[in-house]
């Protein structure tokens, strides 16, 4: 139900798209970066697409609203070349897109010298399928943002727009997940399969997510070929798998993959499923400081090894 | 004039498949809507546009083309015949998915004809439904089509107030449907439901062809696609894309030959077996997907390859507005 309380004041982020603005043009006239790397308003009522802004002029249609919904990190990847070669860049973020980038450089895809980050104060985004003509509220807001912790960003070379104390959501994921995990194995199982039966190989998720930067994806592999890459159940069943394995205390939680699937296959609730394993196993989380080695990516003489049976 | 109501638009639809007919139509599958095979004309969901073309009806998302088995003696191949397609019958689907059919049909029967699509086209009967709702992704009016726009479609239906349609036959294959279930349709008249209003004004294509004619090397690539995910996301929802891969998949010892859809937004879509890739970046792969929709299909078959339905607009990941790329080159 809608009340007032629960409703983002629309003031907070035309302040904050003024900030933007004025930092974005001094970055660029000063020559701190090349190019920052921001979201600009679409045609349509309410929406928002990444912006790759070279001249301080353009600076003026950078914008933030409920609509700047991407994780930008995507464009720091080598995925994106013709991005990177542009010289020295300079990117907005949210706090939680601030995760993908501490993991980026822990994983040596970045220096942070190389970057110049403008943290954003974010009271929340869109959800995928959110009437972007209302405002953001109970209704209309993205899942990850009811159980936001990172509100105004940390750690970065400048931060923009300032926040009010914002309006408790309703947690929706925590259910989820709960609910999940009450499943019997069987159940689950079948939770899944019914879900990735749907998956129509478009790779949105893989193609958004900022850990997802193989130039020679296992699953796009035909020499041998490891993965079915044909829109059946073996085949998505494995490539999911394989998704949710890679990203296994990688994963930043920015839940692009999810709100991007044009099939609505919740991924993030498997992403964080496995997020939990990996804290219970190895006390290990992905988080805002970037981390050399994952409990995946090393091997220390103490490890678990109860489950080789 | 033949008229028919919503009850006995279901009723047709358990006629036709108690008569053996395979019958694809908008279901409620989970969150969404689909173009799907319907148990009974009750799963029939006329509200919303699904989120998937209905190009899979002849088009399958994957089908098999052959099968191996590997046996004592030799390898035994198992074709896959055509011919044994079931009888289908299209139902409630929106003009912009309609008039994707004979774009399709062009193709798919040029150079090579494409028997597993020609057949599901011959073996298809399309029941088209003018369309009454819509959003500011769609674009329909911008493509020269019409939210009630019969093109491709046998028998068309146009909702009325008061909840039955009208029944238009527009081909021999829609009045034969007509005439075999003569029963459920009744004579009659009625003021239609008012239509869809697309967002977007019109487009000058031609001026858009002539510019795109020109401009293979331009700035608005980079502009526009450095963006791009590279997903395919807006190829596989489109109602016209139609790019495939053929793999063969399975042992040695047995497997199958399958076709699935492809898309050029792919990095790999053009990938060589040198290892080298002439659509090299982003920009080059959307430039390939708007030229060909815009000048390359329409160049050698006169048609667009965009019935303006909106779905890849929807589905970007990042945002790009296939619309309002066509407004930047139409205002240049």
């Amino acid at each position: 139900m809608t009340t007032t309380a629960h409703t983002i004041d629309p003031a907070l982020y035309a302040a904050a798209t003024a900030a933007l603005r004025q930092e974005a043009r001094t970055v660029l006239e000063n020559g701190t970066a090349a190019a920052v790397i921001g979201w600009q308003a679409g045609r349509r009522a309410g929406s928002a697409l990444p912006a790759i802004v070279t001249d301080p002029a353009g600076a003026e249609q950078l914008i933030f609203a409920p609509g700047c919904v991407n994780n930008l990190a995507l464009y720091l990847t080598k995925a994106k070349k013709e991005v990177r070669g542009k010289g020295r860049l300079a990117i907005v973020v949210k706090g939680c897109d601030l995760r993908a980038l501490a993991g980026l450089i822990g994983e040596n895809q970045l220096n942070r010298a190389d970057i110049y980050i403008i943290g954003i104060a974010c009271p929340g985004v869109y959800g995928a399928h959110a009437d972007r003509r209302l405002p953001l509220a109970e209704e209309t807001v993205a899942p990850k943002c009811r159980e936001c912790t990172v509100h105004t960003p940390t750690g970065v070379d400048v931060t923009v727009g300032t926040l009010p104390d914002l309006p408790a959501f309703t947690p929706r994921e925590a259910a989820e997940l709960a609910r999940l995990e009450a499943m019997t194995p069987a159940e689950r199982w079948r939770f899944w399969k019914e879900h990735f039966s749907r998956c129509i190989r478009c790779y949105a998720c893989r193609q958004v997510c900022p850990f997802c930067y193989c130039e020679q994806c296992l699953c796009d592999r035909n020499r041998p070929q490891a993965v079915e890459t044909t829109p059946r159940p073996a085949g998505n069943m494995a490539w999911h798998i394989v998704r949710a394995m890679h990203l296994a205390g990688r994963c930043a939680g920015c839940a692009e993959c999810e709100r991007v699937c044009p099939m609505d296959i919740p991924l993030n609730l498997l992403n964080r499923k496995m997020a939990k394993e990996l804290k219970a196993l190895y006390g290990f989380e992905a988080g805002l400081e970037p981390q050399e080695k994952g409990p995946l990516t090393s091997y220390r003489e103490d490890d678990d090894q109860s489950f080789i049976k | 004039m033949k008229t028919i109501t919503e009850q006995n638009l279901r009723a047709l639809v358990d006629a036709l498949i108690s008569d053996g007919k395979r019958v694809v139509g908008p279901r409620v599958a989970g969150t969404m809507t689909l173009y799907e095979p319907l148990t009974g004309g009750a799963e029939l969901a006329l509200g919303e546009l699904p989120r998937r073309s209905a190009k899979e009806t002849f088009l399958p998302l994957c089908e098999t083309i052959l099968t191996y088995e590997q046996g004592k003696e030799a390898v035994h191949l198992g074709d896959v015949d055509p011919v044994r397609l079931p009888e289908t019958v299209l139902i409630g689907a929106r003009p912009c998915d309609v008039a994707a059919a004979p774009v399709l049909d062009a193709v798919f029967s040029w150079d090579y004809r494409d028997e597993f699509f020609l057949e599901r086209r011959r073996k298809t009967t399309i029941i088209g439904l003018a369309c009454t709702g819509g959003d500011d992704a769609c674009f329909c009016t911008a493509m020269g089509l019409s939210p009630a726009d019969s093109t491709g479609s046998d028998l068309f239906l146009t909702p009325l107030k008061g909840g039955s349609f009208r029944c238009d036959a527009i081909t021999d294959k829609g009045t034969a449907l007509l005439a075999a279930h003569a029963g459920l349709f009744a004579d009659g008249t009625g003021e239609p439901l008012p239509l869809a209003e697309p967002a977007l004004g019109a487009l000058d294509l031609e001026k858009i062809r002539a510019w795109l004619d020109g401009h293979f090397e331009d700035p608005l690539w980079e502009e526009i696609a450095a963006r791009c995910a590279g997903c395919g996301a807006c190829a596989f929802l489109c109602p016209a894309c139609h790019c495939f891969d053929i793999v063969d998949e399975g042992g040695t010892a047995k497997g199958a030959r399958r076709k699935s859809w492809d898309a050029c937004g792919f990095g790999k879509f053009t990938n060589h077996a040198s290892g080298h890739n002439p659509r090299d970046v982003q920009p080059q792969r959307y430039r390939n997907r708007i030229m060909h929709k815009f000048k390359y299909y329409v160049d050698k078959f006169d048609q667009r390859l965009c019935t303006g339905c909106g779905r890849c607009i929807r589905a970007c990941p990042v945002g790009i507005d296939i619309a309002a790329v066509l407004e930047e080159i139409n205002d240049k």
